[in-house]
């Protein structure tokens, strides 16, 4: 069965599910890039690897839903590490980043490395996650993915109110009553979860650029909050299709690294041409 | 079990050399990393270990051999394009720059990802070896010194470090001061750009030598994880990138050796051994320490209860009354350590000081009684306000601190309550 002329219909139901996928990355990292948390959802997403790998080893199965489900709660262990590392010790954030991030891909490449090394049957593959990789995923898989997200998108959604309030005035929240700490960590928990399901397609070395680069771009065009979850969500499904697009045309060219490139295209004309914020815009009222 | 001599001596030369490369490699990060921890710029590590990559690929495309000078070029020009791209991001852009750096460096690791698959057939680095590194093949590759093979990795790590402690040991005292007070430093004249510049140029020679054998991401390990582990332990500067040094070498070896028993990757077990390193000094840490600062703590409410118990009796006494009145539950594990310590005996039904308990008792009711008075006269609270403070600072007051409170409000007309202020025993 074919849509169109040439194009397999499993590539498009998996094209449409990675165009959804980027969509919802893109909408709720807006609050991760508004709430100076960049990069905490690259911790997270180093840490994914360990987590799929782990799934492997304790279940045995390597179906898409359970290796996802071991790399969520590898993703949600590192953030707790993180915030373990700020209330215990002397170490700053940006350490604390970093060592998160690294030690746990450490753990995911330890692991990865000693399954191929014994030639567990099934092992193979699991290094897709490395980088990502489309061409792998099933029809049943990619519904499962869009599925998913649609569902984290609809929760921002719901609290679309109260992000907003946590992510601009966290002070006046919380003195106004609101659960500060339990909506930020709900924040990151959800920034997670889409790390996790964008991982089939970016892979665990590049999925957070999934959620970062989108909103930033964003935010050049907008000071908005609802305009710029539309723009990031769009911008985000751009790149999923342009990414996922290439790298069907181009032999051996990597999806994950594909899609960050086109989302860093939309980022460098959002930087040049966006109206207020725009690097011409600004060089124009310089002259002025 | 067929190994010969001659084949165990060629096979632990190799492990040997592996090893060497790591140490070296890692000693040079973790110098450099000291710095970046201090002034808050890991991240920056983080993003020039997946930066340079691009550069090194470029370089290797335009004929670089891996490990050689146009390729270390290539890698430092990437590394400070990153680190202009952040800055211009900011400026320009006005973006933050933990979404500057996002934005830089995943864009371009995907950059080097995608010029390495493309051009796979014509050079000779693979994504694995990129993400990971190959330590377990470094002494493969070699060259000869002297009638001496060599790793080249070895080498280039070697060359870079010696490079690298000249130059911070050159400049250490404006990294130092640059470090701690920017704007200071920046002030009497030093060359606080050229200062940062010279940082970020050692952070991309010692990722680059990394690269081979670590990999772009856990280079990270290698630059941040020694130096917050020596952060835990140690003060001063100096002795914390010496302590850093050593974690590093140590866990470089230690990884290797424990990546060769459980066959899997050297890197990542290098990675995995220095998150350990890590764990162990947040929690054991002489001063800092998760545990120390937990028995500190818990020792601290030890002698609280202690004091207040014995400062009970007193009170007790010198109240007329009959028998102290110890109901607390908790109060009874006291009694029993201050009965075993002889600071108060049990006779004929009732509790009592000893003669050592009455004076310990009478110093904390003292410093209480000491910190009313004077609260009463300087800090104009009321009275029912007084008890709360004293009752904390009772167990902090020093022998010197009372006396001077004492010389200052006097004893003679008892505390604001009107009861008398022990003497100094």
């Amino acid at each position: 069965m074919t849509a169109f002329t040439g194009i397999p219909y499993n590539t498009l139901v998996v094209a449409a599910a990675v165009a959804v996928v980027g969509c919802a990355a893109g909408v709720v990292g807006c609050f991760g890039v508004l709430r100076r948390r960049a990069l905490a959802g690259d911790a997270a997403s180093h840490a994914t690897l360990a987590g799929v790998v782990a799934a492997f080893l304790v279940t045995g199965r390597r179906d898409l839903p359970t290796l996802l489900l071991g790399a969520f709660v590898a993703a949600v262990a590192s953030l707790g590490c993180l915030v373990a590392i700020r209330r215990f010790t002397r170490t700053r954030d940006d350490a604390a980043t970093a060592i998160v991030l690294s030690v746990s891909f450490g753990i995911g490449i330890v692991l990865l490395s000693g399954l191929s090394a014994r030639g567990i049957p099934g092992a193979g593959g699991l290094e897709q996650f490395l980088l990502g990789h489309t061409a792998a995923l099933t029809v049943a898989d990619a519904i499962t993915l869009a599925i998913v997200s649609l569902a984290v998108v609809l929760v921002v959604c719901l609290g679309l109110k109260e992000a907003t309030l946590v992510s601009f005035d966290p002070a006046f929240a919380a003195a106004t009553g609101w659960p500060v700490l339990l909506i930020d960590y709900a924040l990151v928990a959800l920034v997670a979860a889409m790390v996790v399901v964008g991982l089939p397609a970016a892979g665990a070395v590049l999925v957070t650029a999934l959620v970062v680069i989108p909103p930033v771009a964003a935010r050049q065009w907008t000071d908005r909050v609802p305009t710029m979850l539309v723009l990031a969500g769009t911008l985000g499904c751009a790149a999923a299709v342009g990414g996922v697009a290439a790298s069907a045309l181009v032999p051996r060219l990597a999806t994950g690294p594909t899609i960050v490139l086109v989302a860093a295209l939309l980022f460098a004309v959002s930087f040049f041409v966006a109206p207020e914020r725009g690097w011409f815009a600004r060089r124009l009222r310089h002259e002025r | 079990m067929t190994s010969s001599a001659g084949v165990w001596g060629e096979f632990s030369a190799m492990h040997g050399w592996a090893i060497a490369t790591a140490a070296v490699v890692a000693a040079g990060c973790a110098l450099v990393g000291t710095l970046l921890v201090v002034r808050r710029m890991s991240l920056l590590g983080d993003a020039i270990g997946h930066a340079v990559l691009p550069g090194i690929v470029i370089a290797v495309l335009a004929g670089g051999r891996p490990g050689g000078l146009l390729v270390l070029v290539g890698a430092v020009a990437a590394a400070l394009v990153t680190v202009l791209l952040v800055q211009v991001l900011r400026r320009e852009g006005g973006l933050a720059d933990d979404a500057g750096t996002g934005v830089a460096f995943t864009t371009l690791f995907a950059l080097g990802v995608v010029l390495v698959t493309a051009a796979a057939s014509r050079i000779d680095l693979d994504p694995g070896c990129i993400l990971y590194g190959i330590l377990e093949l470094v002494p493969f590759d070699t060259v000869t010194i002297g009638g001496l093979e060599v790793p080249r990795a070895f080498l280039t790590g070697a060359i870079v470090l010696g490079l690298v402690t000249l130059g911070l040991a050159a400049t250490w005292k404006a990294q130092l001061f640059t470090a701690f007070d920017t704007d200071a430093a920046r002030a009497v004249g030093v060359p606080v750009g050229l200062v940062t510049a010279g940082l970020l140029a050692a952070t991309a020679l010692v990722t680059v030598a990394s690269f081979e054998a670590v990999g772009a991401i856990l280079v990270v390990a290698m630059l941040v994880v020694p130096a917050a582990t020596a952060e835990l332990l140690v003060r001063r500067l100096h002795t914390m990138a010496i302590v850093a040094m050593l974690v590093g070498v140590a866990a470089a070896a230690l990884g290797y050796l424990a990546a060769w028993r459980f066959d899997t990757s050297a890197a990542g077990m290098i990675a995995v051994v220095l998150g350990l390193a890590y764990l162990l000094a947040a929690l054991l840490a002489p001063e800092d320490g998760v545990i120390a600062r937990l028995v500190s703590r818990m020792a601290l409410a030890w002698r609280v209860t202690c004091e207040d118990t014995l400062a009970l009796l007193w009170r007790a006494d010198e109240a007329g009354a009959a028998a102290a009145a110890l109901h607390a539950p908790g109060d009874w594990v006291a009694v029993a350590w201050l009965t075993a310590r002889g600071r108060i005996a049990r006779d004929a039904g009732r509790w009592s000081l000893t003669a050592i308990g009455r004076t310990e008792a009478e110093t904390v009711v003292r410093s209480h009684r000491l910190w009313e008075a004077w609260l009463g006269r300087h800090a104009d609270l009321p009275l029912d306000h007084l008890h709360p403070p004293a009752e904390w600072i009772e167990h902090h007051l020093g022998a010197d601190l009372r006396r001077r409170i004492e010389a200052d409000v006097g004893i003679e007309e008892g505390d604001p309550h009107g009861r008398t202020i022990p003497r100094e025993p």
